[in-house]
């Protein structure tokens, strides 16, 4: 059997050869994240069958834990890490046709470098370990918000790299807090150990780490830079932020309240919060005109809906929680890539520009709307069985007050449907009366640098563009078809998430 | 207690974190916020080191056979302090470098005149 230390040493050693491999043929060097991320899509697959009876922990360095590094491979971060590595196949598939200009070789290297610290955050025991994979992380995508250059891409670089600073100081000043509480970073060692602490202590340290993780998780009132960062990326690289950098914010956070802290009292908070960032996502998004502003903010709603779930903190709505991450990453890689060559067949990045696109880009429009009608939650698609579980678990739980937040989630359940049917509808019923008169007539907005291709083009998007966008429109399918395909690594996850003392026995033994 | 036998570390390091937080706040020019970043930085690594510090403390290394470990500053913060301080460059590297490009475009470093987006 393979370690799981390969799936972060084998793409790491190979992003740092992308340059390298770049100095001989350019070309090559885009072939190598496709390679890295099927081999980890492959490990974590294939590693995630053994994990299901018992969770593989790694120990680095040859130390005995609790001394070591620790990775810890259960249902939750293999489910998360071949998620990681499905998103990062398809849109480094993707990225061949549509990153064609700039320094294509540095994409390529921190395209890589993010996935490696997406990676590590889901594996890792270890809270400082954790924090230095969210630091590669957090750096590249800086880095790559601003690579078109452009003046809305460095701004909101700017304001995200400022924002995330800020955050990520935070996060280590809450480890560094509960190191000196508890004299270990292990997470299983402080878990163990936490509860002799003072509350109040323990409680900043919690509070501290939460708010740092909450702004790369995009939790409500920390949210500011995701709609500018999202929305002003070249597409390939929101869709990477929005199916997997937010996601795994959250894991980190759901991680530390549920494993390390065991902080029951804490839940009932981030339930209104995840209720408030919903309601919050989903408003903002109906307003919008842009189309990568308006997924931006659904982001940042269906972010809201996953910890509303999870912080339920009950097996099934855990489970649904974790079934909704997936199909929203699913979801939102397919829209983003979509948008992608729509906006540069458009010249546009305003939804009104998409008129009559049903009848131009065909195929384009079919994965746009199979993705929006998923994430709305309409069956045969992956998002109607993991809302219709979110909403069965909330409803079992006791209570009038979850009743009345079930029912504001439905209502922005609601809302999501009418701007997406929106967009749906612009595409297929609108007849655009003069094909120039979108192109020129629209100011330049964030994210319009990209719109640089042909105006008047009727193509479809290029064949490299479709095959990826269709691997996960058939994924999206096939598990609203059938979702139990699914569940069995859910529920496992779930209970994972939850049984704090099962993860403390594996890694201490 | 040894959390509380140094306490003017922690003073020092909680002004710093404080001070740094103050001028990211407040401050338009955004040199200026990048600078409020590192002093936010170094309050944090600070803070990590006395987390770790006894007064009078030798370096942890056991030169000689029978030296008491009490009497050792703990060598685990020093070595997270090691690794937030590269992190930290790089993100000052990165940040001083997105400001030379917003310059070149907007001619300004003032965050008030940068209105591509909504700030």
């Amino acid at each position: 059997m393979v370690s799981p230390v390969l799936l972060i040493a084998v793409p790491l050693g190979l992003a740092f050869c992308v340059p390298l491999i770049g100095l001989a043929s350019r070309k090559a060097a885009r072939l190598v994240p496709i390679v890295a991320s099927l081999f980890n899509l492959v490990v974590s697959v294939s590693l995630l069958r053994s994990a299901l009876e018992a969770p593989i922990v790694a120990r680095l360095g040859g130390f005995s834990e609790p001394f070591c590094i620790v990775l810890y491979a259960g249902p939750v971060g293999l489910l998360l890490s071949a998620l990681v590595a499905l998103a990062g196949f398809v849109i480094a598939i993707y990225a061949l046709r549509y990153i064609d200009k700039g320094p294509t070789t540095k994409y390529h290297t921190l395209y890589m470098l993010l996935l490696v610290g997406a990676t590590g955050v889901v594996l890792t025991g270890d809270v400082f370990n954790l924090f230095v994979f969210f630091e590669i992380l957090c750096i590249s995508s800086y880095a790559l918000v601003a690579y078109l250059g452009d003046r809305g891409g460095l701004e909101a670089s700017a304001k995200y790299l400022i924002q995330g600073a800020v955050g990520s100081g935070l996060f280590l000043l809450g480890i560094g807090l509960l190191y000196g509480l508890t004299g270990t970073l292990n997470m299983a060692d402080i878990a163990q150990r936490i509860g002799d602490v003072g509350p109040v202590p323990a409680f900043v340290s919690l509070a501290l780490i939460v708010a740092g993780l909450g702004v790369e998780a995009a939790i409500f009132p920390l949210n500011a830079w995701l709609p500018d960062a999202h929305s002003s990326a070249p597409s390939t690289i929101s869709a990477i932020l929005s199916g997997i950098a937010i996601e795994v914010g959250l894991y980190a956070v759901v991680r530390t309240v549920f494993t390390v802290f065991g902080a029951t009292s804490m839940l009932m908070f981030l339930v209104f919060l995840g209720v408030l960032t919903v309601l919050v996502g989903e408003m903002c998004a109906l307003a919008q005109k842009n189309l990568k502003r308006m997924l931006a903010y659904s982001s940042v709603g269906q972010i809201g809906l996953i910890l509303f779930a999870v912080s339920l903190a009950s097996s099934a709505s855990v489970a649904g929680g974790l079934f909704q991450l997936v199909s929203h990453t699913m979801s939102k890689v397919v829209l983003f890539l979509a948008a992608g060559y729509m906006i540069c067949r458009s010249g546009s990045t305003e939804i009104s520009s998409l008129e009559g696109m049903g009848r131009r880009m065909p195929l384009t429009s079919f994965a746009f709307a199979v993705a929006a009608l998923s994430l709305v939650g309409l069956p045969p698609f992956a998002g109607f069985p993991s809302k219709f579980m979110i909403v069965r678990a909330a409803v079992a739980e006791q209570g009038p007050v979850f009743l009345i937040l079930v029912g504001l989630v439905l209502v922005a359940t609601v809302v999501e449907g009418a701007y997406f049917f929106r967009v749906v509808q612009t595409l297929y019923f609108k007849k655009r009366d003069d094909v120039s008169a979108a192109a020129d007539g629209h100011d330049v907005v964030p994210g319009a640098g990209e719109g640089r291709g042909d105006v008047r083009e009727r193509r479809d998007a290029p064949v490299l563009a479709l095959v990826p966008m269709f691997i996960v429109v058939a994924l999206i399918i096939a598990i609203g078809v059938y979702p139990d395909a699914i569940t069995g690594v859910l529920d496992s996850a779930a209970s994972e998430l939850l049984e704090r003392a099962h993860y403390i026995r594996s890694v201490l033994g | 207690m040894n959390f509380l036998n140094s306490y003017g570390y922690y003073i020092g390091a909680f002004g710093l974190v404080f001070i740094g937080l103050l001028i990211v706040l407040s401050k338009q020019n955004l040199i200026k916020v990048i600078i409020g970043l590192s002093i936010f930085d170094t309050g944090i690594n600070l803070f990590l080191i006395s987390v770790g510090y006894i007064r009078s403390g030798t370096a942890p290394i056991f030169s000689r056979p029978g030296m008491d470990p009490g009497g050792m500053v703990d060598p685990v913060p020093q070595a997270l302090v090691l690794t937030a301080i590269v992190i930290g460059v790089a993100v000052l590297a990165l940040a001083l470098g997105i400001a030379v490009r917003l310059h070149r475009e907007y001619g300004t470093l003032d965050l008030r005149k940068m209105r591509e987006l909504k700030w």
